[in-house]
């Protein structure tokens, strides 16, 4: 049985021309072959090291790091910088991370015991699965032609363990956190899925490849702007980044759905906004910043695709993080009347937009 | 002048967004950072900032009137040899009423405005530890300054390091001395002999005349040399009798 | 839509009853009964003062709200009966900490006016320019507090990085960054040079510079204008009733400063404005304090321009150096009640000392601090507004709990 799976991740092996001699010579050691097999067998490397797992650990610790010192630089500070002064603090995460280990996890009395302590862990699903899908060259977890709709699919269940987890803290302001939150999906569900839909036309289908081999000459942000748009502030609506940091406002409703929560489930719950921006920008970079296009390096073979898409989140999210301190938060009416007059208005005309061009070209 | 009422009309809504992503952009590429990246840095303050206290034993007169303005009642005279003021930091406000009210400047302020104390007890700073700046250890390589002029307000480092100095300003009081108006008056309680610091009042025996008449025998006070006007007994004679003169 | 009420037997919640709260049992279960939800924006919050706020709210709409003031009670006026009345300076200072020179001169004019003590000309024109930089200080606190409620950090970073240049100001001319005991009764402490005075006068355009910056980012932010705009709402009518002072009652439309109805200092000699809006909401209220605050740099500039020459302190009472003690601890006000009227940074200030006559303590002082009077004013314009403006309501109004509870 072990020959076979062998034989399984040897042909799908990932091509690297700069590491090729050492993985020839450790594809001759009995033990290690294997164990080099799998961690270069295509499904594995997309789904646990680029643009998966590994690839969002990298993207957490630096993008801590960097949203605090941008938004510090904005507001005539300096941020983070006693954590490793010569390298100006930028394990200050990893510090955060290790603090919350140390802090003790209080599940308060009236808390629904189950659920409060095993939905933070439960959130991660929803948000994880879609990098199964996600590709980047030839390097994918699962090769399907409807890995976008799969996609928006699985990014629409989140709030409801949100929801679910101010439900169980049993607590004043953690249900009118999970009310707005629940108002809030609302607002940018339906926005946000025909954005989708337009861009969908506009390829001819669901397929990331084919929306990447569509954009080798021009982005999807010139071909369709006004999805981009309606894409980009349901974004932010989306992981809850102000202007609509509404759910989890900090100063309204003492952090909304997560305020009983300590220690490390606090840390865990912390890092669900940052995973769902990181999964909708590499959504956003398929559909309409053309993908894993870019320069192609000999070197590097198969994994130009990888990087190429992972440089590319991190920039946009790197330029998005500025956001956050220009705006203050609006109000839960406030958004829901914007949204289903303006929004949705823009986003139908990005559809009609889509459907004319997809149609033309 | 009324403030208009503001309007929202799309453009200028579109016009004000413009405006925020300027104003965020620029500031993240040419921040005006006005950080003191302390204690590396040391900012400079003015000479007058109010800081910790020193005191100069030679110039003390043990009048008590530093203790007794001050709104805190941060200082307690400690006794050796005389009576001299130590300040307890649990409690002054650094307001410096008791700079002001020493009549000979034996009590000076310097800028020091950051001590650390490592017990409570050392907070009461006593009137031997306070004669000279505490020891300092200095963290600084630097020293910030803003900079202020009509157009912009910036922050200027320089590697000259904050040189902390105690300003010492010695009033322009005449000495005074204490003298007694009315010497008939004195009852001889002798509460102002045993109030004065320096041992300068003196009981001495007296006759009482009425009418040119000598019908008994008293004591009444008399000032000697050692009096520096410290005017503790003025506030103290029950009868209010004395008060204190200036000497040439 | 139609309502109609069922009785079912609902029990309010056990940590309604336990807590120390100043509501009676059968409002929390008349409030339950009607479906409708206590929510306690409580002294430890990040969005409230050091207050508690009991919100009644039915859905989204805030139905009514009892404040529950009075965790920062310091008992100052008691406090201030047993010290001496030149030692009451730096306790009268500390209610409103960034406000202090407003309350030190209310204090002063009161023993002043007791007393019969002239202010030389230099003297009032140095108060004058300490208040006013007090209140451009205790505006710009305002204005960030307001911003962190709304959830804009950059908008509180900048405030106070603005006011760190106003805390230096106040360093070169008093010695001391806020609370600086300056004012005493006859004038001020110690005199300010011409170099000093040049510095102030440079320092207030560059503060004009920085507010731009403040401005662009905040104050004509649309998510801002979003939020404050007619949120909140006074009308002139329900402004007078309640009782609001200060640029509240001026954003209200009514023409009231107490700087213009009883001038005192030197602001007879400088020409400034006063700032008044119509509408009555956040956002006027906001903006009459943005406004304030060029008239009072306006103001510093005219005072240091024509400041005249003199002493600092009357001739009743002399250079105060080495003799503070001796000029001012025997203070024995005449028997009586003195009051005075300041215009602190947020409303109207009253000092009322009673004196008895022979003690130098004073027998009785009472201060009316601007926050206590608009407190009514500000919790009913928060009845019909959602539960969200309450921060921002809060934010607008400026409301500094130490002040209000003394």
């Amino acid at each position: 049985m072990i020959s076979s799976l062998f034989e399984i991740f040897k042909s799908n092996m990932m091509q690297i021309p700069i590491i090729q001699p050492i993985v020839d010579y450790l594809m001759q050691i009995p033990v290690v072959n294997f164990i080099v097999a799998l961690i270069l067998w295509r499904p594995f490397f997309a789904v646990v090291i680029m643009p998966g797992l590994a690839a969002l650990l990298l993207y957490l610790l630096y993008i801590v790091w960097f949203e605090r010192k941008l938004t510090a630089r904005v507001q005539w500070r300096v941020g983070p910088l006693e954590v490793a002064r010569p390298i100006r603090g930028a394990i200050q995460a990893l510090a955060d991370g290790i603090r919350y280990f140390f802090q003790e996890a209080i599940v308060h009395r009236e808390a629904h015991r189950p659920y409060f302590v095993q939905l933070p862990i439960l959130a991660f699903i929803p948000i994880l699965l879609p990098i199964a899908f996600i590709p980047a060259g030839e390097v994918v977890g699962i090769k399907s032609p409807y890995a976008v709709q799969l996609v928006v699919a699985f990014l629409a269940l989140i709030p409801i363990t949100i929801i679910a987890i101010g439900w169980a803290s049993n607590s004043r302001f953690a249900f009118i956190g999970s009310i707005r939150e629940a108002l809030i999906y609302i607002s940018y569900e339906i926005p946000f899925i025909i954005a989708v839909i337009s861009m969908i036309y506009l390829y001819g289908g669901g397929d990331p490849y084919l929306a990447v081999e569509k954009q080798s000459i021009v982005p999807g942000a010139i071909m369709n702007p006004i999805a981009f748009l309606v894409f980009l502030i349901t974004m932010l609506m989306a992981t809850s980044r102000l202007p609509f940091e509404i759910p989890e406002a900090d100063q309204e409703i003492a952090f909304g759905p997560f305020v009983e929560y300590s220690g490390m489930l606090f840390g865990l719950v912390m890092t669900l906004a940052y995973e769902k921006l990181y999964i909708m920008t590499l959504l956003f970079v398929i559909l309409f910043l053309g993908g894993w296009n870019g320069i192609y390096i000999e070197a590097l073979g198969d994994l130009n695709a990888p990087l190429w898409l992972f440089i590319k989140t991190v920039i946009v999210i790197s330029i998005l993080a500025i956001v956050r301190s220009m705006y203050a938060r609006y109000r839960i009416d406030q958004t829901l009347r914007y949204s289903f007059s303006w929004l949705i208005g823009l986003s139908i005309v990005a559809l009609v937009f889509g459907i004319i061009v997809g149609w033309v070209a | 002048m009324k403030v208009e009422r503001i309007s929202r009309s799309p453009i200028e809504e579109i016009r004000r967004h413009i405006g925020v992503i300027q104003e965020a952009f620029k500031q993240a590429l040419i921040p005006d950072r006005i950080t003191i990246e302390y204690p590396r840095e040391r900012r400079r303050y003015p000479d007058n900032l109010r800081g910790f206290i020193v005191f100069d034993k030679s110039r003390c007169i043990s009048c008590f009137r530093c203790a007794q303005i001050c709104p805190a009642n941060a200082i307690q005279m400690n006794y050796f040899e005389n009576f001299y003021p130590g300040v307890d930091y649990t409690k002054c406000i650094f307001c410096h009423f008791c700079i002001e009210s020493c009549p000979t400047g034996a009590l000076a302020s310097s800028a020091l405005h950051d001590m650390a104390f490592k017990s409570l007890e050392e907070m009461k700073v006593k009137a031997n530890q306070m004669m000279r700046l505490p020891q300092m250890i200095r963290e600084d390589v630097q020293s910030v300054e803003y900079r202020v002029t009509k157009k912009e307000w910036k922050l200027v480092r320089s590697s000259e390091l904050e040189d902390i100095k105690v300003l010492r300003v010695i009033p322009k009081i005449k000495p005074k001395r204490a003298f007694c108006e009315e010497p008939e008056s004195c009852l001889g309680c002798r509460q102002c002999m045993e109030v004065c610091p320096h041992e300068a009042i003196v009981m001495e025996r007296c006759e009482i005349t009425l009418e040119g008449q000598v019908i008994g025998k008293g004591c009444v006070l008399k000032i000697t040399e050692r009096c520096v006007g410290c005017g503790l007994c003025v506030r103290q004679c029950p009868m209010k009798i004395l008060s204190l003169r200036e000497v040439e | 839509m139609k309502e109609f009420h069922i009785e079912v037997p609902v029990e309010p919640p056990k940590e309604l009853e336990s807590l120390f709260l100043p509501i009676p049992k059968d409002y929390v279960e008349d409030v339950y009964r009607k479906d409708e939800f206590l929510v306690l924006v409580g002294p430890q919050h990040p969005g409230s003062g050091h207050m508690r706020l009991i919100v009644r709210v039915k859905g989204d709409i805030i139905q009514e709200v009892i404040p529950d003031p009075g965790y920062v009670h310091r008992c100052v006026e008691k406090i201030a009966e047993n010290r001496l009345y030149i030692q009451n300076i730096p306790l009268v200072e500390r209610p409103s900490i960034m406000d202090s020179a407003n309350f030190n001169l209310g204090y002063v004019r009161a023993i002043e006016a007791a007393m019969g003590i002239e202010v030389p000309e230099r003297a009032k024109f140095i108060r004058t320019i300490l208040a006013e930089l007090c209140r451009i200080g205790t505006h710009l606190y305002d204005a960030a507090i307001l911003a962190v409620f709304l959830g804009h950090t950059t908008g509180f970073m900048y405030p106070f990085g603005i006011r760190e240049l106003i805390c230096e100001a106040l360093v070169r001319m008093t010695g001391a960054r806020f609370t600086s005991s300056f004012i005493i009764p006859g004038g001020v402490r110690r005199d300010v040079d011409e170099k000093t005075l040049r510095w102030v006068y440079d320092a207030t355009f560059a503060i004009e510079k920085r507010l731009k910056s403040f401005e662009r980012i905040f104050i004509k932010n649309p998510t801002v204008i979003a939020r404050l705009r007619d949120v909140g709402v006074l009308s002139k009518e329900e402004a007078i009733n309640f009782g609001v002072v200060g640029p509240f009652l001026r954003a209200s439309g009514v023409e009231y400063d107490v700087r213009i109805v009883e001038p005192y200092e030197a602001y007879e000699e400088v020409t400034w404005d006063i700032v008044t809006a119509d509408e009555g909401d956040g956002y006027a209220r906001f903006l009459v304090r943005v406004n304030e605050v060029s008239q009072s740099l306006s103001i510093i500039r005219q005072c240091i321009t024509s400041m005249p020459e003199g002493s600092h302190i009357s001739e009743q009472i002399g250079d105060i150096r080495g003799s503070f003690f001796d000029k001012f601890a025997d203070l024995v006000l005449p028997a009586g009640e003195y009051t005075t009227l300041t215009e602190a940074a947020r409303g109207t200030l009253v000092f009322t000392i009673v004196s008895d006559g022979e003690s130098n303590v004073p027998y009785r002082m009472r201060i009316v601090t601007p926050g206590w009077l608009y407190l009514r004013g500000f919790m009913e314009s928060l009845k019909g507004e959602r539960l969200a403006d309450l921060q921002a309501i809060y934010g607008s109004f400026g409301y500094f709990p130490p002040e209000a509870d003394r």
